[in-house]
């Protein structure tokens, strides 16, 4: 690899080994991540949180190891729920009635009443028969499809769907085909192309990179014209959107067309997990081939009881939504200010989309990050190479200080830069 | 020997691996206007396919670069750049 032609790789380029020792990495790979240029790129994953994950948090940073009292936008403790008194409160004293784990899978020995109860609670929350827990977000995506599907069964996604989902399909042997993203005619496309198999589609309530919603008025009527159910993976939409924050088949009204709802504790509910709702019987049928739930410790009993309080405070009224839909809507109109181009982000999860250049995002976040802001960058592959960009996850929890010193921030580091180029 | 390759030869390279990867796609109906989505390759078929006709061009081409690529014509195209 010439040293001009680094920059113009990226991860997505060294996922085939052609190393012949399993233990090797490949040898242009290593020469790639070594080099300078991608190495201050690479010093922006995994800088550790010294703090709590609030909107003001300390820091180790990556490029230089100093810790450093920043203003974070990139966690997804939408409602501040992580660290809300009640909820940690919970977890303190569910750590000291039951200990610090489940020491067990939840089929044999890792349920506890703290899970009964809580499956119960997220079911009459979301309108549903019956709820299974799995230990992450991305367990339950897989575990819940590979259950449901079968090798030549196919799950139909959209092509913005998360990678679990992709997983899902991998795990189950099912044929993965992808409909473009919102798109009611290349879902009825490809609906069509696979009349004659058993069919899944998978669509999510708010798409995570872009922060827009899935279009369900117009996918449902395309769905229901096949006969063929709908899975809605509502990760970042539960507790957020919807006048009970169900999520985004409730702002919709059709949560009753809906095959199975997905969701993640650890985004608006603050701690970490995953949940399927659906009907009882079939709920009952994937506890039984669901590997991810089968084969995993259950999740630590503290950490359910402290999401059955996160569950309990984010409904008992509308406060932490109204704030959170306030700061989006004060976020937004700085932003929109300053003349960037934030997609078509509807919710709290909101892009600054740079463009084509690499080099130029870790520039400016680069730049960021020295003036405080922890704001990440997404590079390529994880949005499309001319749509890198920064996302913002906007937090019931920031102050209207908090907002107006980070879009101060944005408007000399990121704004301007891209304004004068 | 990369350097003989005509365009038509790299085509016929991608066909045979878009067949190779998707099994109920007929060779002689796959054309070069068409996507590989047109046949119902997935994100994890199109790695595979660019994949496997690199490693026989023996050539590499960053990803980045093909996120444009509309369809296998266009494709073919990217690869003569870099034989």
């Amino acid at each position: 690899m010439k040293p001009d032609d680094i920059l113009k790789f990226s991860l997505a380029d060294f996922t085939y080994n052609d190393s012949d020792e399993v233990l090797s990495p490949p040898e242009d790979f290593e020469t790639w991540i070594e080099d300078p240029r991608v190495q201050m790129a690479m010093s922006f994953f995994e800088q550790p949180l010294e703090e709590a994950p609030t909107p003001r948090t300390t820091i180790e940073r990556g490029i230089s190891g100093e810790s450093r009292d920043m203003i974070n936008l990139t966690s997804y403790n939408y409602l501040g729920l992580s660290t809300h008194p009640e909820v940690v409160e919970a977890a303190v004293e569910a750590v000291e009635e039951y200990g610090v784990g489940a020491s067990g899978a939840a089929m044999l020995s890792g349920t506890f009443d703290q899970h009964i109860r809580f499956a119960e609670e997220i079911a009459e929350f979301k309108g549903r028969d019956d709820c299974m827990l799995y230990p992450s977000g991305y367990a339950g995506n897989l575990g819940a499809i590979q259950a449901l599907l079968q090798r030549g069964d196919v799950l139909v996604i959209d092509d913005k769907c998360h990678r679990s989902v992709v997983d899902g399909a991998q795990l189950a042997g099912a044929r993965l085909a992808s409909f473009r993203h919102n798109d009611p005619e290349s879902l009825d496309a490809m609906l069509q192309r696979y009349e004659d198999k058993r069919r899944l589609v998978v669509v999510e309530g708010v798409y995570s990179m872009d922060g827009d919603l899935a279009d369900l008025p117009s996918l449902l009527e395309v769905c229901e014209h096949h006969e063929v159910p709908v899975y809605i993976d509502e990760a970042h939409s539960s507790l957020v959107f919807g006048e009970h924050g169900k999520g985004v088949a409730e702002h919709f009204g059709v949560s009753d067309r809906i095959g199975v709802d997905f969701g993640t504790l650890s985004k608006a509910f603050g701690g970490i997990g995953g949940f399927v709702c659906a009907d009882e019987d079939i709920i009952r049928y994937m506890k039984c081939y669901a590997s991810p739930f089968q084969f995993s410790c259950a999740l630590p009993p503290p950490i359910v009881a402290a999401m059955r309080k996160s569950l309990e405070v984010a409904t008992r009224d509308s406060s932490l939504r109204d704030k959170l839909w306030d700061n989006v809507e004060q976020f937004r109109t700085n932003l929109e200010a300053l003349n960037l181009d934030l997609g078509e982000s509807e919710s709290q999860v909101i892009p600054i989309i740079v463009g084509s250049s690499g080099q130029q995002l870790m520039e400016l976040a680069l730049a960021a990050q020295q003036r405080g802001l922890y704001l990440q960058p997404i590079d390529f592959p994880a949005v499309e190479a001319h749509g890198r960009r920064f996302r913002i996850s906007v937090s019931a929890q920031l102050t209207e200080e908090d907002i107006d010193e980070a879009c101060n921030i944005i408007e000399d580091t990121i704004a301007k830069p891209l304004n004068s180029g | 020997m990369s350097e003989e390759r005509t365009k038509e030869d790299v085509i016929e390279i991608i066909k045979a691996n878009l067949k190779e990867n998707l099994h109920d796609v007929d060779i002689e109906e796959i054309t070069p206007e068409s996507s590989m989505r047109d046949y119902g390759a997935n994100s994890l078929d199109i790695i595979e396919v660019v994949s496997a006709t690199m490693r026989q061009l023996e050539i590499r081409v960053p990803r980045s670069e093909l996120s444009q690529v509309e369809n296998i014509d266009q494709l073919a195209d990217k690869f003569m750049e870099y034989l």
